[in-house]
């Protein structure tokens, strides 16, 4: 059911992506696919983040006729990436999200650039490191009512099962 | 914590039963696991890469796939247009009278402008019918293919866009897409059966053989500018000898070429108009620079030419 739902919410938000945000020149920069995205696995972890990673990147990869697999590839890895820190040291933490989408909008500008250039394609490093700024800045504005949509939709798990690694010494 | 309580009794005499839960599946899954998944799912990620870009042959599911998503791009677009037409409406708002003024005196100067024109076209076809001249083809040569942008530019880096025709209307990989006002966009890149990926004039693999109307030796190559910036295109190539003014109009030259290689876009398609031009002893080029009469960020529909059939 949780994965049905994340396909659902991911899917609207490549459709607002792409249908929405990209129309203008401003809001380009900003990723409420990658938020999105952020946002369930921290809530359901490092495996489910991975796979709704590689599941949203290949739509978008389908959707604007990309090379396939480019985005799949950054997706997946920050998916499970951001599941294993929520899973691990970000749980309740207010600044967890914050903290998430600040470093992967980052890494995900120039994870793109890098495999750009790996495929021989431009790839204009002083424009993106230009527009890193405002992705930063829109992509944080987003992720308050984001995370709390996607809060509300996917509740946090039990806390008894948050203790589960914690190990009794003495 | 009661004085008399360890830290071991507080936790493990607990008397309240921790409820069964779901629990946290990634939690519950073994390091082992997680690991197959996640490799997994990276090693597909570069095969798909590896495949995509090496060969077309995932083109026909990759076509396919986009074709099922299309009637939903379309319908997302359909549903936010009257808030994107509300926000341009208040745009338009702003600066309307100040632009009606100047579209009023634009009016005067273009209706003088047109009368020349139709009178000098007129002349080009009565003297081209006395020569048997045959030149480059025109726009006229080709039909017109009425298309949606599904897609605009997703980031900084990407210059391109995906249109909602394809090779069942025609188009094939190289045919000239022009804006709904005129002017060059791109061309088309790769064409599925009912979409295809169009790659911008902005993009830095575009290069495009332009002229100088109003000076026709004035030739060049027009590129992107500097930083990627879009807004911006270079006039490149053009000798130093040749004159270019500010404010001119620059169209694709096109070409007959020479065996069966002609220019593959048309002559006479808009580009833009030259906002500024400056040479210096070091470069034996002008340094011309061209504002697009496109706006590459937010397209909504394009016209492809395609060969008549």
């Amino acid at each position: 059911m949780s994965g049905l739902k994340a396909a659902l919410v991911l899917f609207v938000a490549a459709l607002f992506q792409l249908a929405v945000l990209t129309e203008y020149r401003q809001f380009r920069t900003a990723s409420i696919v990658l938020v999105a995205l952020l946002a369930i696995a921290l809530l359901r972890g490092s495996v489910f983040g991975a796979v709704a990673g590689f599941g949203t990147g290949l739509l978008l990869d389908v959707a604007t006729l990309g090379t396939l697999g480019v985005t799949s590839l950054l997706l997946t890895v920050f998916g499970f990436w951001i599941g294993r820190y929520g899973e691990t040291t970000a749980r309740d933490r207010f600044h967890a999200p914050f903290l998430s989408v600040a470093t992967v909008t980052g890494l995900y500008a120039f994870g793109q650039l890098g495999l750009q250039f790996v495929l021989g394609q431009p790839a204009p490093a002083g424009l993106v490191a230009r527009g890193l700024p405002l992705a930063l800045l829109l992509n944080l504005l987003l992720t308050l009512p984001v995370y709390a949509l996607i809060r509300r939709l996917f509740p946090p798990l039990e806390l008894g099962d948050r203790v589960r690694e914690v190990r009794l010494l003495g | 914590m009661p004085r008399n309580r360890t830290v071991r009794l507080a936790v493990l005499g607990n008397s309240v039963q921790r409820a069964a839960s779901s629990g946290y599946p990634s939690s519950r899954s073994s390091a082992l696991k997680r690991r197959i998944v996640v490799g997994v799912l990276v090693l597909l990620s570069l095969v798909l890469i590896t495949v995509s870009f090496r060969s077309s042959a995932l083109d026909g599911a990759q076509g396919t796939a986009a074709g099922i998503l299309r009637p939903f791009e379309i319908a997302a677009d359909r549903v936010s247009r009257p808030f994107r037409d509300a926000v341009g409406w208040g745009r338009g708002l702003v600066d309307a009278k100040a632009e009606n003024k100047r579209l009023r005196s634009q009016i005067e100067k273009l209706r003088a402008q047109v009368i020349q024109d139709e009178s000098a076209v007129q002349e080009n076809v009565h003297l081209k019918d006395q020569l048997r001249y045959h030149g480059p083809p025109s726009v006229a040569n080709f039909d017109r293919v009425n298309a949606v942008v599904l897609t605009n530019p997703q980031n900084a880096i990407d210059q391109s866009v995906t249109i909602g025709a394809g090779s069942a209307d025609g188009l094939r990989s190289g045919s000239v897409v022009v804006s709904s006002s005129g002017g060059l966009v791109g061309t088309v890149d790769r064409a599925f059966p009912h979409v295809a990926h169009v790659t911008l004039l902005t993009d830095n693999q575009s290069a495009v053989t332009a002229i100088d109307l109003t000076s026709p030796t004035a030739v060049g190559i027009i590129q992107p500018g500097g930083g990627g910036n879009s807004d911006v295109l270079v006039l490149d190539l053009v000798s130093k000898s040749k004159y270019i003014g500010v404010g001119d109009t620059i169209i694709t030259a096109g070409s007959l070429g020479k065996g069966a290689l002609p220019s593959m876009f048309p002559r006479g398609i808009p580009i833009g108009t030259v906002t500024s031009q400056s040479s210096n002893d070091v470069n034996p080029f002008k340094n011309v620079q061209v504002q697009p009469l496109v706006d590459f960020s937010s397209l909504q529909s394009v016209i492809v030419l395609v060969p008549k059939k």
